[in-house]
């Protein structure tokens, strides 16, 4: 009895072991069977890091952030998995979300790269079109006696352009976009106010074509006629109807207006005469010859504006205009006189005489010659 | 007795099987992640991207490491371990060039505010040594706005320093120093145009 009990023991020992080695060989070949998520999830990983170098963070914000959560979902489930028995893991959803980071981390890579390249050159394609309308304002609007405001927005624009170049360098093209943008809210803003004001100033121009072509016609005789264009800043002296001399010229910052009065530093427009020539001590300004302003259309001018208010009461019409040297600074400084280059007012002191004729005008050429067929 | 003895070593064995999964080293990782947070608020993804890149990976690849230990009948944590420990150096790195990479530029952008503040003074002595008057007034009054534009950029620029904002205000002030040298320039061009010819009145004149 006690042999057969011992045996009994014995052999259960056996069968127990065997059923313990069965199994687990059984589990061991299980697990061996599951695959981990080892090199999806290194895979989306990568993924990850090259769609961060990409900029993916703000150039594809949507989908970056998606392959985030898929591979932190990943992990989570890893996570829970293999705290679950080792036979009952299940390591398909980890796969298969590792599997959508990747991909999410690709397309978003992919997104970024071309979104970057298209805004670097719509940033760079920006630059010239606000270039271009910087040189277009320094070209036509610079020297036009323009309010505070205008040349305050010019001047902003230039320092966000500045700006936003930095930025374009540093590679930080979502910033450079930015104020880029500012620049041309301010640059528009500025050659906008200076381009109405110089439409309107250019709404006399029949008038001064028919000054100007007077003034030509007017020397035909053989007479010299002094034609000066403002917006060119240029004084020609015509002869037979053909420009003999031209000098550039300066005027008063206030130049883009006709004179009406003393102290305005508006050059006046029309026809006027030389009235007397100054030379040596007689004038400061190396020399000058004084012209007939106001003329009689000046003068009835002056009276009806003064009558409707629109000129002070105690305002005077000026006098003292004059063609004088000392010029040649690069900007209009003169009180309203028009002032030339002394070996400039040299030759024409030499060339004419008092009581030629001098035709001020705004504009020989129309605003789309001036402009240069330049939109604005 | 004998048969005891065998169950009795056989039940150790599987207990022993079962029980000799080492422990997660939670710790390490919860160092290792609060590093790396630590290292994130210190601004290290601003000033030195490319490290705390790599820091964020290494810590991710960690996780992993961890997890690939645990999803084993027989965790070994030891290189999970080592690979915390590597992020935790990594994370002590990265601060420290972040924070260098701060006091830098915090000394740069504080340098070109002197450099620019200086050329605005500059400037504005240049514009009051130019001739008054009708002398080129008006045509100052433009550089004067120049001037003024470039002086609100330093004062957005030391607001934008002490908001501890360094990378916006080392690009506004390199603009700012851009704008204030080129001022200077013109400046210099129109004086220098103007030249000494400049002509005193000898009498009032009215125009």
């Amino acid at each position: 009895m006690g042999l057969n009990k011992k045996s009994g023991i014995k052999w259960l020992i056996i069968v127990l072991f065997s059923v313990f080695i069965v199994t687990m060989t059984i589990s061991v070949i299980i697990v061996s069977q599951k695959i981990l998520p080892t090199e999806d999830l290194r895979l989306a990983r990568e993924a990850l890091t090259i769609a961060k170098e990409a900029e993916a963070n703000i150039y594809s914000e949507q989908d970056y952030k998606e392959s985030i959560r898929l591979y932190d979902s990943a992990m989570l489930n890893w996570k829970r998995e293999n705290d679950r028995f080792i036979l009952f893991r299940d390591y398909s959803r980890i796969v298969a979300n590792a599997k959508s980071s990747k991909k999410k981390a690709e397309e978003a890579s992919d997104e970024a790269i071309k979104k970057s390249a298209n805004l670097n050159l719509n940033v760079e394609a920006a630059f010239v079109v606000l270039a271009k309308k910087i040189e277009l304002y320094n070209k036509l609007f610079k020297d036009l006696p323009l309010p505070k405001s205008v040349f305050d927005a010019h001047n902003k624009s230039k320092m966000f352009l500045s700006e936003s170049k930095i930025a374009h360098e540093s590679g930080k093209l979502k910033d450079a976009e930015i104020l880029f943008k500012k620049a041309e809210v301010y640059v528009n803003h500025a050659n906008v106010a200076a381009g109405k004001m110089l439409r309107d100033y250019f709404v006399d121009h029949p008038n001064w074509l028919h000054l100007a072509n007077d003034a030509i016609a007017a020397s035909r005789g053989g007479n010299k006629v002094i034609l000066v264009d403002k917006v060119a800043h240029i004084l020609y002296v015509y002869q037979s109807g053909k420009a003999i001399r031209s000098y550039s010229a300066e005027f008063g910052p206030n130049w883009m207006a006709h004179k009406e009065r003393t102290g305005d530093r508006a050059t006046p427009e029309g026809n006027y005469h030389i009235a007397s020539k100054k030379a040596g001590g007689s004038t400061t300004y190396h020399k000058a010859m004084l012209l007939d302003y106001p003329n009689a259309e000046d003068r009835i001018r002056f009276e009806a504006k003064k009558r409707k208010g629109l000129i002070s009461r105690n305002a005077g019409i000026g006098n003292l205009i004059e063609i004088h040297g000392n010029g040649g600074k690069g900007f209009d400084w003169t009180i309203g006189c028009i002032g030339l280059k002394d070996r400039d007012i040299d030759d024409l002191y030499q060339l004419v005489g008092s009581g030629t004729r001098v035709t001020i005008v705004g504009s020989i050429e129309s605003l789309s010659v001036v402009s240069e067929g330049v939109d604005f | 007795m004998k048969s005891k003895l065998i169950i009795a070593i056989a039940a150790m064995g599987v207990a022993v099987l079962f029980s000799s999964c080492a422990k997660v080293p939670q710790t390490e990782i919860d160092a290792a992640t609060a590093a790396v947070q630590g290292v994130k608020d210190s601004g290290a993804d601003l000033y030195v991207p490319e490290a705390y890149s790599a820091l964020v990976d290494s810590m991710k690849s960690a996780n992993e490491k961890v997890e690939v230990a645990k999803a084993k009948w027989f965790p070994n944590y030891s290189k999970a371990k080592n690979l915390l420990a590597v992020v935790n150096q990594m994370a002590v790195d990265t601060k420290s060039k972040a924070e260098a990479r701060k006091v830098e530029l915090k000394a740069e952008v504080t340098t070109m505010i002197g450099e620019v503040k200086a050329l605005n003074e500059g400037n504005k002595a240049l514009v009051a040594k130019a001739p008054r008057g009708k002398e080129g007034k008006a045509a100052l009054e433009a550089i004067s706005s120049d001037i003024t534009v470039a002086e609100t950029t330093v004062t957005e620029v030391e607001a934008l320093l002490a908001n501890g904002d360094l990378l916006g205000s080392n690009d506004k002030i390199k603009a700012a120093k851009e704008k204030a040298t080129a001022i200077q320039a013109e400046l210099n061009d129109a004086i220098a145009k103007k030249g000494a010819a400049a002509p005193v009145a000898k009498k009032a004149v009215k125009k």
